[in-house]
């Protein structure tokens, strides 16, 4: 897995790259704490480059949305793929990780 | 050893709570006396435990007895001190001159062994070399020795914890089906390591069954330790609780442990009432329940609500789905999906599967087989089954 950090407005964007899975959980933990503890308390995830994700992927998304939160933020997904989507509609954690079509949409005020 | 009777039984004790002596040759000891054999340059290098009258060989390079007489042994000798026990030649040491092995043909003439000490500060056995022909050996050769020495004995004491909490988890599981009158139960968890997160559990109820499937995220030791908090607790808010309300207390009970790991766990929790075949089932992001109907048609059951240990949930959604005569319910964790990619494109294959099965217990075996073409299984995998009989 690789990881990119940008910024698109005011909102921290972490792109991911290959697959999510408890090989890279940690590292994707991290770079989350990171943007949060910079006060980009609002943090997109961009899921377009990534081609698996595993519970410990899913995980490592449900930790940063736990930090982001507690920071007053949150953490949106973005560029979700078919099997991303299954495992999140399997856990029914799209109900809390709600997956928006864009980076921009993802970082822009309107829910 | 002081030579004192309690202090052997001691050390015995210790020796045999590694769990090594009566069981097979294994790779991760075999690796070790190649590599010492190679190093030094000898014919024969062993990993040894000195058990009450024999030495095992429980690794050798170079050597083809697996036990030897305990008098007889060098090894023997050696676990007497903490040192290293080195002799250049044997054959001019009074101590081994007329051992068997020195004063055969050909007969052992160096012996270097460094004590493997067990928890507890036992010398259960040696990591030794040897050779037909006298040598030295420097300094720089016995801190190689003692630091391979120290390699075996983190395999021996990894070994024996993993081994034991393997066994603390397969006692949890259940070990006879409840008696369900007119229904078969059936279930089995294989972890991909020594100890995983995944469980089953049962417990006949006065109408029927309640049946719980949990996979703890991640694997390994640290998933098992969450995975035995996970059942204690499930149990405990099961009596007598409606199925969805069970895993809500289950939940808020769980939910600082769980997000404090930073860890969630998926659950399928169900109870069956065995009169009408109706099962209410609640269902914590799992989402890999299937029924099989007798007339061959199937469904799959979707999660009801979040994982446990994501939010702090007010309220839980439990429905009910009716088992006719001949019909078969299982759960599986996701394990199971690594068949074929992971993904749930291996949920027909699943159910094609377990399509037929005649009973609770072929269903499980049947879902079993398909895991176990896989060469290294990546999850752990565990499988629930209830069939009404048709």
């Amino acid at each position: 897995m690789e990881l990119e950090t940008d910024q698109v407005g005011h909102a921290g964007v972490v792109r991911v790259r290959g697959r999510l899975t408890m090989a890279a959980a940690g590292e994707l933990k991290a770079a989350v704490d990171r943007e949060v503890a910079a006060g980009r308390t609002l943090v997109v995830i961009d899921l377009a480059g990534t081609t698996f994700l595993d519970s410990s992927g899913l995980g490592a998304l449900v930790g940063g949305l736990r930090s982001a939160r507690a920071a007053g933020g949150d953490l949106r997904i973005a560029g979700v793929g078919p099997q991303v989507r299954t495992v999140l509609e399997l856990t029914t954690m799209d109900r809390v990780l709600r997956p928006y079509a864009s980076v921009e949409d993802a970082a822009g005020d309107g829910r | 050893m002081t030579g004192t009777g309690a202090r052997e039984q001691d050390r015995l004790e210790a020796l045999h709570r590694l769990g090594v002596v009566d069981t097979p040759p294994e790779d991760r000891f075999d690796r070790v006396v190649r590599l010492a054999r190679q190093l030094f340059g000898v014919p024969t290098a062993l990993v040894s435990l000195v058990d009450r009258d024999v030495v095992v060989h429980k690794a050798m390079s170079g050597f083809d007895e697996r036990v030897v007489r305990r008098e007889d042994s060098f090894c023997h000798t050696a676990v007497q001190s903490d040192g290293m026990l080195v002799v250049e030649d044997a054959s001019a040491d009074p101590r081994f001159a007329a051992n068997p092995f020195v004063a055969q043909p050909d007969g052992l003439r160096f012996y270097a062994g460094q004590p493997l000490v067990a928890p507890g500060g036992f010398r259960v056995g040696t990591l030794c070399i040897a050779d037909h022909r006298p040598r030295e050996f420097p300094p720089e050769s016995a801190a190689l020795l003692r630091d391979l020495a120290a390699w075996v004995e983190k395999e021996l004491v990894i070994d024996s914890e993993l081994e034991r909490a393997a066994q603390v988890q397969a006692g949890l599981l259940p070990r006879t089906p409840p008696d369900v009158p007119g229904y078969q139960v059936a279930g089995a968890c294989l972890p991909s390591r020594a100890v995983g997160g995944d469980f089953y559990d049962w417990a006949a109820t006065e109408d029927g069954v309640v049946l719980s499937l949990v996979d703890v995220m991640g694997k390994g030791a640290a998933a098992g330790i969450m995975a035995a908090s996970v059942r204690a607790v499930l149990r405990g808010s099961a009596h007598g609780a409606e199925v969805a309300q069970s895993l809500l207390y289950a939940g808020a009970i769980l939910h600082g442990d769980l997000s404090g790991a930073g860890v969630f766990a998926t659950a399928f929790h169900a109870a069956l009432d065995a009169a009408t075949g109706e099962v209410t089932y609640a269902d914590a992001g799992h989402g890999l329940t299937v029924v099989l109907r007798a007339d061959g048609t199937d469904e799959r059951l979707p999660a009801t609500g979040l994982p446990l240990g994501v939010l702090d949930e007010e309220a839980r959604e439990q429905r009910t789905v009716r088992l006719g005569p001949g019909d078969l319910l299982v759960a599986f964790s996701d394990g199971a999906l690594d068949v074929v990619d992971g993904s749930t494109a291996a949920v027909p294959v699943v159910v094609d599967a377990v399509r037929g099965a005649r009973s609770a217990d072929a269903a499980v075996e049947a879902v079993l087989r398909l895991a176990v073409d896989l060469r290294d299984r990546p999850d752990d995998l565990t499988v629930v089954a209830l069939r009404r009989d048709g």
